[in-house]
């Protein structure tokens, strides 16, 4: 169900890495909106999001308060990818909890897809809730506040974190790299 | 299905009695409310000392450390003290990542919890 291709290459180059580069590409544009009007937030994905490689083929995954079903595949698929087994846990956390914001904040399903080439493993969270707040998982919260750490703890846990948000909904992609790829630089 | 079962003791000890809520399975979003139900009406009842032993609980997210982190201020305005005991790797990543650990002390065992 889910794709485990090894010869599944994205579209990449190294002028890529920059399009990628994590950031709040539209901070400055989005602070200066009026106040009832955010905009809704674009970060790392660039100009648009690029589709997964043979996204056409894919089954992504439902969930609406299956969480646990959601780590689980996450973890199987990682394992099998060969991601090693501290980084497994780190995504597998980082997934939960960009699922648990489409519970907490979406009223509506979300999908969980799966990829990974030979140099890292992408796991994407979509769902139709809206995120506004160009920060958003940036800022660390308050060690004793109790809302907010899951979009930080995203960011804490992934190589790279790319965030889509606008009316039609969000995308959170997590990346993380795959062993031996990290030796190459 | 009960992803998340969470069982109370009142442990009588040679020195003082303490609270022990033991948490198995996996505590998120959508059943941190129960959690929360649980740990309240134990607070409720201001013990000195309230464990909770995360040995068995093999995943929590940021909703059910909030529920730890807002019944650890519970305690504190009693004058009690909540203590965590035997947290897994993921379990222990969470409360090192978000600082909670400097928060709510973390011990290997609920004896070591409950000494001095």
């Amino acid at each position: 169900m889910y794709r485990l291709h090894h010869d599944d290459v994205r579209a990449r180059g190294p002028h890529d890495e920059d399009a990628f580069a994590d950031g709040p590409v539209l901070g400055a544009a989005a602070s200066r909106r009026a106040p009832g009007n955010p905009r809704p937030v674009s970060r790392g994905l660039g100009r648009a999001a690029m589709p997964p490689p043979s996204l056409a083929d894919a089954m992504p995954f439902t969930y609406t308060s299956n969480l646990s079903e959601v780590r689980a595949k996450v973890r199987s698929y990682a394992k099998r990818a060969g991601l090693s087994e501290a980084r497994l846990n780190d995504l597998v956390i980082a997934v939960s909890e960009a699922a648990a914001n489409t519970v907490r904040h979406a009223r509506s399903p979300g999908t969980l897809d799966m990829w990974h080439d030979e140099h890292e493993i992408v796991c994407e969270i979509r769902d139709q809730g809206v995120i506004t707040d160009p920060l958003a998982g940036k800022r660390r919260p308050a060690s004793d506040a109790l809302a907010g750490h899951g979009l930080w703890l995203v960011h804490q846990l992934c190589d790279l974190v790319e965030l889509l948000s606008g009316d039609s909904g969000t995308t959170i992609r997590m990346h993380m790299t795959l062993r031996g790829a990290d030796a190459e630089g | 299905m009960d992803l998340l079962t969470a069982s109370v003791t009142l442990v009588e000890s040679v020195g003082d009695p303490y609270t022990l809520v033991t948490l198995a399975g996996e505590a998120d979003v959508t059943n941190c409310d129960a959690l929360r139900e649980v740990l309240d009406a134990e607070v409720a009842k201001e013990p000195r000392t309230l464990v909770i032993d995360l040995g068995e609980l093999r995943f929590m997210d940021s909703s059910a450390l909030h529920v730890l982190l807002r019944a650890n201020r519970a305690m504190d305005r009693h004058g009690g003290v909540l203590a965590l005991a035997r947290p897994g790797e993921t379990v222990y990543r969470m409360l090192r990542l978000t600082a909670a650990d400097q928060l709510i002390p973390v011990y290997e065992s609920v004896a070591d919890a409950t000494a001095g």
